[in-house]
Protein backbone atom coordinates (compact mmCIF):
# COMPACT_ATOMS: atom_id res chain seq x y z
CA UNK A 1 0.00 0.00 0.00
CA UNK A 2 1.48 3.35 -1.00
CA UNK A 3 1.32 6.55 1.02
CA UNK A 4 -1.66 7.95 -0.88
CA UNK A 5 -3.68 4.76 -0.38
CA UNK A 6 -2.83 4.70 3.31
CA UNK A 7 -3.87 8.34 3.60
CA UNK A 8 -7.24 7.64 1.97
CA UNK A 9 -7.78 4.55 4.08
CA UNK A 10 -7.13 6.42 7.31
CA UNK A 11 -9.45 9.26 6.30
CA UNK A 12 -12.14 6.76 5.35
CA UNK A 13 -11.84 4.97 8.66
CA UNK A 14 -11.96 8.32 10.44
CA UNK A 15 -15.06 9.30 8.46
CA UNK A 16 -16.74 5.99 9.33
CA UNK A 17 -15.79 6.40 13.02
CA UNK A 18 -14.02 3.06 12.81
CA UNK A 19 -10.61 4.11 14.13
CA UNK A 20 -9.52 3.23 17.65
CA UNK A 21 -9.92 6.32 19.88
CA UNK A 22 -6.17 6.86 20.29
CA UNK A 23 -5.56 6.85 16.54
CA UNK A 24 -8.55 9.11 15.98
CA UNK A 25 -7.11 11.62 18.45
CA UNK A 26 -3.71 11.41 16.78
CA UNK A 27 -5.26 12.17 13.40
CA UNK A 28 -7.12 15.14 14.82
CA UNK A 29 -3.92 16.49 16.34
CA UNK A 30 -2.04 15.96 13.07
CA UNK A 31 -4.78 17.71 11.11
CA UNK A 32 -4.35 20.88 13.16
CA UNK A 33 -1.19 21.60 11.16
CA UNK A 34 -2.62 20.49 7.83
CA UNK A 35 -5.68 22.45 6.70
CA UNK A 36 -6.25 20.20 3.67
CA UNK A 37 -6.24 17.07 5.80
CA UNK A 38 -8.51 18.74 8.35
CA UNK A 39 -11.00 19.82 5.68
CA UNK A 40 -11.03 16.38 4.08
CA UNK A 41 -11.51 14.61 7.40
CA UNK A 42 -14.38 16.92 8.36
CA UNK A 43 -16.02 16.81 4.94
CA UNK A 44 -16.00 13.03 4.67
CA UNK A 45 -17.15 12.51 8.23
CA UNK A 46 -19.99 14.98 7.69
CA UNK A 47 -20.96 13.16 4.48
CA UNK A 48 -20.99 9.72 6.12
CA UNK A 49 -22.89 11.02 9.16
CA UNK A 50 -25.43 12.71 6.91
CA UNK A 51 -25.98 9.58 4.82
CA UNK A 52 -26.29 7.37 7.89
CA UNK A 53 -28.87 9.75 9.37
CA UNK A 54 -31.13 9.50 6.32
CA UNK A 55 -34.31 7.72 7.38
CA UNK A 56 -35.02 4.42 5.65
CA UNK A 57 -37.83 4.53 3.12
CA UNK A 58 -40.96 3.29 4.85
CA UNK A 59 -42.18 -0.10 3.66
CA UNK A 60 -45.82 0.72 4.06
CA UNK A 61 -48.66 -1.77 4.18
CA UNK A 62 -49.81 -0.26 0.88
CA UNK A 63 -46.45 -0.94 -0.76
CA UNK A 64 -46.40 -4.45 0.72
CA UNK A 65 -49.84 -5.17 -0.75
CA UNK A 66 -49.16 -3.48 -4.10
CA UNK A 67 -46.06 -5.62 -4.66
CA UNK A 68 -48.06 -8.74 -3.82
CA UNK A 69 -50.79 -7.65 -6.22
CA UNK A 70 -48.29 -7.00 -9.03
CA UNK A 71 -46.91 -10.51 -8.59
CA UNK A 72 -50.43 -11.91 -8.36
CA UNK A 73 -51.43 -10.01 -11.53
CA UNK A 74 -48.65 -11.85 -13.37
CA UNK A 75 -50.48 -15.08 -12.76
CA UNK A 76 -48.53 -16.25 -9.72
CA UNK A 77 -50.73 -17.34 -6.85
CA UNK A 78 -48.26 -16.52 -4.13
CA UNK A 79 -51.04 -15.63 -1.72
CA UNK A 80 -52.46 -19.16 -1.82
CA UNK A 81 -50.15 -21.57 -0.17
CA UNK A 82 -50.24 -25.21 -1.05
CA UNK A 83 -50.50 -27.50 1.95
CA UNK A 84 -47.18 -27.38 3.74
CA UNK A 85 -44.89 -30.26 2.86
CA UNK A 86 -43.61 -32.20 5.82
CA UNK A 87 -40.34 -30.26 6.01
CA UNK A 88 -42.30 -27.02 6.38
CA UNK A 89 -44.49 -28.10 9.23
CA UNK A 90 -42.46 -26.22 11.79
CA UNK A 91 -43.96 -22.92 12.82
CA UNK A 92 -42.43 -20.29 10.55
CA UNK A 93 -42.24 -16.61 11.49
CA UNK A 94 -44.58 -15.33 8.84
CA UNK A 95 -46.44 -12.08 9.23
CA UNK A 96 -50.15 -12.30 9.43
CA UNK B 1 -30.58 -20.68 21.07
CA UNK B 2 -29.91 -19.66 17.49
CA UNK B 3 -29.82 -15.93 16.85
CA UNK B 4 -32.14 -14.15 14.39
CA UNK B 5 -29.69 -14.50 11.49
CA UNK B 6 -29.48 -18.27 12.04
CA UNK B 7 -33.26 -18.54 12.24
CA UNK B 8 -33.63 -16.49 9.06
CA UNK B 9 -31.12 -18.70 7.33
CA UNK B 10 -32.96 -21.85 8.41
CA UNK B 11 -36.31 -20.48 7.31
CA UNK B 12 -34.79 -19.28 4.04
CA UNK B 13 -33.41 -22.75 3.34
CA UNK B 14 -36.82 -24.32 3.91
CA UNK B 15 -38.56 -21.89 1.59
CA UNK B 16 -35.92 -22.23 -1.11
CA UNK B 17 -36.12 -26.01 -0.94
CA UNK B 18 -39.90 -25.80 -1.25
CA UNK B 19 -39.63 -23.40 -4.18
CA UNK B 20 -37.08 -25.61 -5.93
CA UNK B 21 -39.55 -28.49 -5.53
CA UNK B 22 -42.13 -26.47 -7.43
CA UNK B 23 -44.21 -25.08 -4.60
CA UNK B 24 -45.19 -21.59 -5.85
CA UNK B 25 -46.62 -20.77 -2.42
CA UNK B 26 -43.07 -20.74 -1.13
CA UNK B 27 -42.55 -17.45 -2.94
CA UNK B 28 -44.73 -15.83 -0.27
CA UNK B 29 -42.26 -17.03 2.32
CA UNK B 30 -39.31 -15.62 0.39
CA UNK B 31 -41.23 -12.35 0.08
CA UNK B 32 -41.76 -12.24 3.84
CA UNK B 33 -38.02 -12.63 4.36
CA UNK B 34 -36.72 -10.30 1.67
CA UNK B 35 -39.61 -8.05 0.58
CA UNK B 36 -38.76 -5.09 2.78
CA UNK B 37 -35.00 -5.25 2.18
CA UNK B 38 -35.44 -5.49 -1.60
CA UNK B 39 -37.99 -2.68 -1.61
CA UNK B 40 -35.74 -0.42 0.45
CA UNK B 41 -32.72 -1.09 -1.73
CA UNK B 42 -34.80 -0.34 -4.85
CA UNK B 43 -36.27 2.82 -3.34
CA UNK B 44 -32.86 4.08 -2.24
CA UNK B 45 -31.49 3.37 -5.71
CA UNK B 46 -34.41 4.66 -7.76
CA UNK B 47 -35.73 7.39 -5.46
CA UNK B 48 -39.26 6.56 -6.49
CA UNK B 49 -41.80 4.43 -4.61
CA UNK B 50 -43.80 3.27 -7.60
CA UNK B 51 -40.73 2.14 -9.51
CA UNK B 52 -39.36 0.49 -6.38
CA UNK B 53 -42.59 -1.49 -6.04
CA UNK B 54 -42.47 -2.49 -9.73
CA UNK B 55 -38.87 -3.62 -9.49
CA UNK B 56 -39.45 -5.46 -6.22
CA UNK B 57 -42.39 -7.35 -7.74
CA UNK B 58 -40.38 -8.21 -10.85
CA UNK B 59 -37.51 -9.38 -8.67
CA UNK B 60 -39.71 -11.95 -6.94
CA UNK B 61 -41.17 -13.07 -10.26
CA UNK B 62 -37.61 -13.63 -11.55
CA UNK B 63 -36.84 -15.66 -8.44
CA UNK B 64 -39.81 -17.88 -9.25
CA UNK B 65 -38.85 -18.20 -12.92
CA UNK B 66 -35.29 -19.12 -12.01
CA UNK B 67 -36.27 -21.36 -9.12
CA UNK B 68 -34.63 -24.35 -10.78
CA UNK B 69 -31.29 -22.54 -10.41
CA UNK B 70 -31.80 -21.87 -6.71
CA UNK B 71 -29.32 -23.00 -4.15
CA UNK B 72 -30.30 -22.73 -0.52
CA UNK B 73 -27.07 -21.28 0.74
CA UNK B 74 -25.49 -17.97 1.66
CA UNK B 75 -25.33 -17.00 -2.01
CA UNK B 76 -29.09 -16.56 -2.27
CA UNK B 77 -29.12 -13.14 -0.63
CA UNK B 78 -26.41 -11.91 -3.00
CA UNK B 79 -28.22 -13.48 -5.94
CA UNK B 80 -31.62 -11.93 -5.23
CA UNK B 81 -30.07 -8.50 -4.65
CA UNK B 82 -28.20 -8.77 -7.95
CA UNK B 83 -31.51 -9.44 -9.72
CA UNK B 84 -32.97 -6.32 -8.08
CA UNK B 85 -29.88 -4.33 -8.93
CA UNK B 86 -30.00 -5.26 -12.62
CA UNK B 87 -33.67 -4.37 -12.78
CA UNK B 88 -32.89 -1.02 -11.09
CA UNK B 89 -30.23 -0.33 -13.72
CA UNK B 90 -32.81 -0.96 -16.44
CA UNK B 91 -35.22 1.43 -14.72
CA UNK B 92 -32.56 4.11 -14.35
CA UNK B 93 -31.84 3.87 -18.07
CA UNK B 94 -35.55 4.37 -18.77
CA UNK B 95 -35.61 7.36 -16.38
CA UNK B 96 -32.68 8.98 -18.08
CA UNK B 97 -34.42 8.58 -21.40
CA UNK B 98 -37.67 9.98 -20.05
CA UNK B 99 -36.02 12.45 -17.62
CA UNK B 100 -38.33 11.46 -14.78
CA UNK B 101 -37.65 13.22 -11.46
CA UNK B 102 -37.27 11.21 -8.23
CA UNK B 103 -40.03 11.23 -5.57
CA UNK B 104 -39.88 13.81 -2.84
CA UNK B 105 -40.05 11.17 -0.14
CA UNK B 106 -39.19 13.43 2.78
CA UNK B 107 -42.13 15.63 3.64
CA UNK B 108 -41.88 18.87 5.59
CA UNK B 109 -40.22 22.22 5.17
CA UNK B 110 -37.54 22.47 7.85
CA UNK B 111 -33.79 22.61 7.35
CA UNK B 112 -33.20 18.92 8.05
CA UNK B 113 -35.82 18.00 5.47
CA UNK B 114 -34.25 20.34 2.94
CA UNK B 115 -30.88 18.70 3.54
CA UNK B 116 -32.36 15.23 3.07
CA UNK B 117 -33.95 16.29 -0.18
CA UNK B 118 -30.66 17.75 -1.33
CA UNK B 119 -28.84 14.51 -0.41
CA UNK B 120 -31.44 12.40 -2.20
CA UNK B 121 -31.16 14.57 -5.30
CA UNK B 122 -27.34 14.66 -5.23
CA UNK B 123 -27.19 10.89 -4.74
CA UNK B 124 -29.45 10.29 -7.72
CA UNK B 125 -27.15 12.43 -9.87
CA UNK B 126 -23.97 10.53 -9.00
CA UNK B 127 -22.55 7.98 -11.44
CA UNK B 128 -24.05 4.59 -10.64
CA UNK B 129 -20.65 3.13 -9.73
CA UNK B 130 -20.46 5.64 -6.86
CA UNK B 131 -24.13 5.62 -5.96
CA UNK B 132 -24.33 1.86 -5.35
CA UNK B 133 -21.60 1.59 -2.69
CA UNK B 134 -23.05 4.60 -0.86
CA UNK B 135 -26.53 3.06 -0.87
CA UNK B 136 -25.26 -0.29 0.33
CA UNK B 137 -22.66 0.75 2.91
CA UNK B 138 -23.74 4.17 4.18
CA UNK B 139 -27.51 3.96 3.82
CA UNK B 140 -28.25 0.25 4.23
CA UNK B 141 -25.31 -0.52 6.52
CA UNK B 142 -23.91 -3.49 4.63
CA UNK B 143 -20.45 -4.71 5.63
CA UNK B 144 -17.80 -3.90 3.03
CA UNK B 145 -17.20 -7.59 2.31
CA UNK B 146 -20.85 -8.30 1.61
CA UNK B 147 -21.31 -5.16 -0.50
CA UNK B 148 -18.20 -6.06 -2.51
CA UNK B 149 -19.52 -9.58 -3.14
CA UNK B 150 -22.85 -8.19 -4.19
CA UNK B 151 -21.22 -5.76 -6.64
CA UNK B 152 -18.76 -8.44 -7.78
CA UNK B 153 -15.74 -6.26 -7.03
CA UNK B 154 -12.89 -6.54 -4.51
CA UNK B 155 -13.08 -4.92 -1.08
CA UNK B 156 -10.28 -2.43 -1.96
CA UNK B 157 -12.17 -1.50 -5.15
CA UNK B 158 -15.33 -1.00 -3.09
CA UNK B 159 -13.44 1.18 -0.60
CA UNK B 160 -12.02 3.23 -3.42
CA UNK B 161 -15.50 3.78 -4.90
CA UNK B 162 -16.82 4.70 -1.47
CA UNK B 163 -14.07 7.27 -0.99
CA UNK B 164 -14.61 8.83 -4.40
CA UNK B 165 -18.38 8.59 -4.09
CA UNK B 166 -18.42 10.38 -0.74
CA UNK B 167 -16.20 13.13 -2.11
CA UNK B 168 -18.35 13.47 -5.21
CA UNK B 169 -21.51 13.61 -3.12
CA UNK B 170 -20.05 16.28 -0.86
CA UNK B 171 -18.98 18.32 -3.88
CA UNK B 172 -22.49 18.10 -5.33
CA UNK B 173 -24.04 19.11 -2.03
CA UNK B 174 -21.68 22.07 -1.77
CA UNK B 175 -23.12 23.30 -5.04
CA UNK B 176 -26.65 23.35 -3.66
CA UNK B 177 -26.45 23.32 0.09
CA UNK B 178 -24.52 25.42 2.57
CA UNK B 179 -24.12 22.91 5.35
CA UNK B 180 -23.19 23.78 8.89
CA UNK B 181 -20.19 21.50 9.33
CA UNK B 182 -17.60 24.25 9.56
CA UNK B 183 -19.48 26.55 11.91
Amino acid sequence: MNESELYKKLIDLYAERSLPPELESEMEVASQNDPNLKAEMEDLRWTVDTLKSMPAPEFTEESYQRILMKVYASGVEMLKRSPDPSHLQLKLPLQG
Amino acid sequence: MPDDADKDSLVEKRWLDALAQGDPGALAGIYELYGERIFRFCYRTLGNRQDAEDVAAETFLRVLRKSNELRADAAFRTWIFRIARNLCIDKIRQHRLLELPPDLQYAGGDEKTALRLAVQQALSELPFEYQEPLVLCDLEDYAAKEAAEFLQITVPALKSRLYRGRKALKAKLNETWNHQSHE
